[in-house]
């Protein structure tokens, strides 16, 4: 009763208001998967209805593409392979340097903290700016062709997420905690891992998210640091094959269709099919992490 | 007498000295754990971000890979000369700061928009589902963003071509006047759900009660919106400017970069100091001119991310970074 009550005394244009907001908002949403339909139907139309262009409904199921990628599986699952290792690695270092970095900073009776904050607030403001990066990379530490240069410049640590975890820690775990801790007995190191770090599980969530998606969809790096075909990521992969399509193109009057058969590179739908395999990952953690990240885009967006 | 008070004093003193040097070692014990670490990350730091700092003096250099960096001449000022003669220059900080003021406030448009627009949706199940869907673009890496806007754009079988333009195919991959408005929908594509997300929770953690009273009083929606919901956001819509014009001479090397896919033909519109950083350093090995562009953005990125931060600790000192 209470509830039809409250229909009734809807204002005037209250609920065009709201269906309004719904038509508009599924628009957007309809926009925003469109295009992921698009690549999903390309690759699986046969070839041959292709040559009639991209279509939402392909003319001609097919799994040819699907066959071609398993035919070339050398090549993919190697890049595959390389990006969950890089992802994994880095993730974990990630985490593990920048809770370590951030546990001191928290400490209020640690004196040089306000010094090393500000050493590390300042990277936030400053920086040498790509190229001169690219040197000390490359000419001080040598890391082109090797699986360091995904995961060394510029991602293993940034001051934006030591200050999220270093804030989570001063204002989630009680300072009394850690003092009761030390009159037991206990030792830094044991803080750090048995208190700090348990208690910090959200944080290093989002933190660990967020360092996983871009490890995930780096490719930056590969095309700063890589050159060696056999350290190609999924992503450097995709890049490099989209290139070489593009120099072909301007190169060769073929058509499309022979000129990808004669030089054994995928054919169309096989891309798509390829660029799928390297979101699927995305797709399928995204419904079980949106929360986390979403939390993460909130704080980060403040801050950011 | 004043002898005897001073060899004491110089003793006590002597006493204290050692005794404070005790304390200090015992400090220094103790913090130890908490000095190592923090090792990995301070070599971390200095790497990655400060020895990168000094590495600015690149651009003042010739470098000559034969001799060495280190050997290589002092040239002064000469690279930033040779940048800002080139019509490359105009173009790229053309491009940069054009994208921007007009994607700043584009951007903020569209984000209060879909964000007032999630909070007017009555059900709240369906907004749930909606919410999510809309932020997953920003999770997609630009080679497979480049992937997706390929399949509408490629000349003899993209979608648009073969669907819309079959009698007069498009060139849209080598015509640079297309690509301010499709690297706008690009952009719209990838980013607006997600920069939607803070108003959301902006929105959301207004007083329910506010709207009640005024409903009660008799106002609208829209004057709601007008006089309750817009003046609330008005701080953080406020602080997210300043935040964006602080980064205005940074653009995203991915769009203009892959999802172009590299194409000389649209350097016109697509070239922004990012780009032209890369291309100088790799494509055409001219790290002279591509470090003094990249200093000069670093540089300009500095001042204005002080500057716009001194106004956003004004505003709300809570948001500042420092």
């Amino acid at each position: 009763m209470a509830k039809k009550k409250n229909t009734i005394t809807l204002m005037k244009g209250e609920r065009e208001f709201h269906y309004a907001a719904l038509v508009i908002m599924t628009l957007m949403m309809l926009f925003c998967i469109v295009p992921l339909i698009l690549m999903v139907t390309v690759s699986f139309s046969s070839e041959q209805s292709l040559v009639y262009g991209y279509r939402f409904i392909p003319d001609e199921w097919s799994l040819d593409a699907y066959a071609f990628m398993w035919a070339k599986r050398a090549t993919i699952f190697r890049a595959y392979g390389l990006t969950i290792l890089v992802t994994v690695i880095g993730t974990a270092i990630s985490l593990v340097m920048t809770s370590m970095f951030a546990y001191p900073l928290s400490r209020k009776d640690f004196k040089p903290r306000n010094v090393i904050a500000f050493i590390l607030f300042f990277t936030m403001l400053f920086n040498g700016g790509m190229t001169a990066s690219y040197m000390v990379w490359t000419r001080l530490f040598h890391i082109k062709d090797k699986i360091w240069a995904y995961l060394l410049p510029g991602s293993l640590m940034n001051g934006m997420n030591v200050m999220l975890v270093r804030n989570y820690f001063n204002a989630n775990i009680p300072y009394s905690i850690i003092e009761a801790a030390r009159l037991d007995g206990a030792k830094d190191w044991t803080i750090y891992s048995k208190i700090m770090v348990p208690l910090s599980k959200p944080i290093m969530t989002t933190i660990g998210l967020f360092s996983a998606l871009g490890y995930w969809n780096n490719w930056t790096a590969g095309i700063y640091y890589v050159n060696n075909p056999k350290l190609y990521t999924i992503q450097v992969y995709l890049k490099k094959l989209m290139d070489s399509i593009q120099f072909l193109k301007t190169t060769d009057l073929q058509s499309e269709a022979t000129l990808l058969a004669s030089r054994n590179l995928p054919t169309e739908s096989a891309r798509m099919a390829i660029a799928i395999i390297a979101l699927i990952p995305v797709l399928i953690v995204y419904p079980f992490i949106q929360k986390e990240l979403i939390k993460g885009m909130v704080v980060g967006g403040v801050k950011g | 007498m004043s002898d005897i008070k001073k060899t004491r004093s110089s003793e006590f003193d002597d006493v204290l000295k050692e005794q404070r040097k005790l304390q200090r070692k015992e400090k220094f014990k103790n913090d130890f754990p908490l000095y190592m670490m923090m090792l990995p990350g301070i070599l971390y730091l200095i790497a990655n971000n400060y020895l990168p700092m000094f590495g600015i003096l690149l651009a003042f250099k010739r470098i000559n890979y034969a001799v060495g960096i280190l050997k290589s001449p002092w040239v002064g000022l000469d690279n930033f000369e040779y940048l800002f003669k080139t019509k490359d220059a105009f173009i790229m900080i053309r491009n940069t700061l054009a994208y921007n003021a007009v994607w700043i406030v584009m951007d903020l448009a569209i984000a209060v928009f879909i964000a007032l627009c999630m909070n007017e949706i009555a059900q709240r199940k369906i907004a749930k589902i909606i919410q999510p869907i809309i932020c997953f673009p920003s999770m997609v890496s630009a080679v497979i963003l480049s992937f997706l806007v390929y399949a509408f754009l490629s000349h003899s079988y993209g979608y648009l071509n073969t669907r819309f333009f079959a009698d007069n195919p498009v060139q849209w991959y080598t015509t640079a006047r297309y690509w301010p408005l499709l690297l706008t929908i690009v952009h719209i594509w990838q980013g607006a759900g997600q920069s939607s997300v803070i108003y959301m929770a902006s929105i959301g953690g207004i007083d329910k009660g506010l709207y009640e009273s005024a409903r009660i009083d008799g106002a609208t929606k829209f004057e709601q919106i007008r006089y309750i919901t817009l003046p609330l956001l008005k701080p953080m819509i406020t602080m997210m400017l300043l935040l964006s014009i602080g980064r205005i001479f940074n653009s995203d090397f991915g769009l203009f970069y892959q999802v172009t896919l590299n194409n000389g033909m649209l350097y016109e519109t697509t070239q922004t100091i990012d780009t032209f950083v890369y291309r100088a350093l790799m494509q055409s090995n001219n790290v002279g001119q591509s470090s003094a562009a990249s200093v000069f953005q670093a540089v300009i990125g500095f001042i204005l991310v002080l500057l716009s931060n001194m106004l956003v600790r004004k505003i709300n000192p809570e948001n500042s970074l420092f």
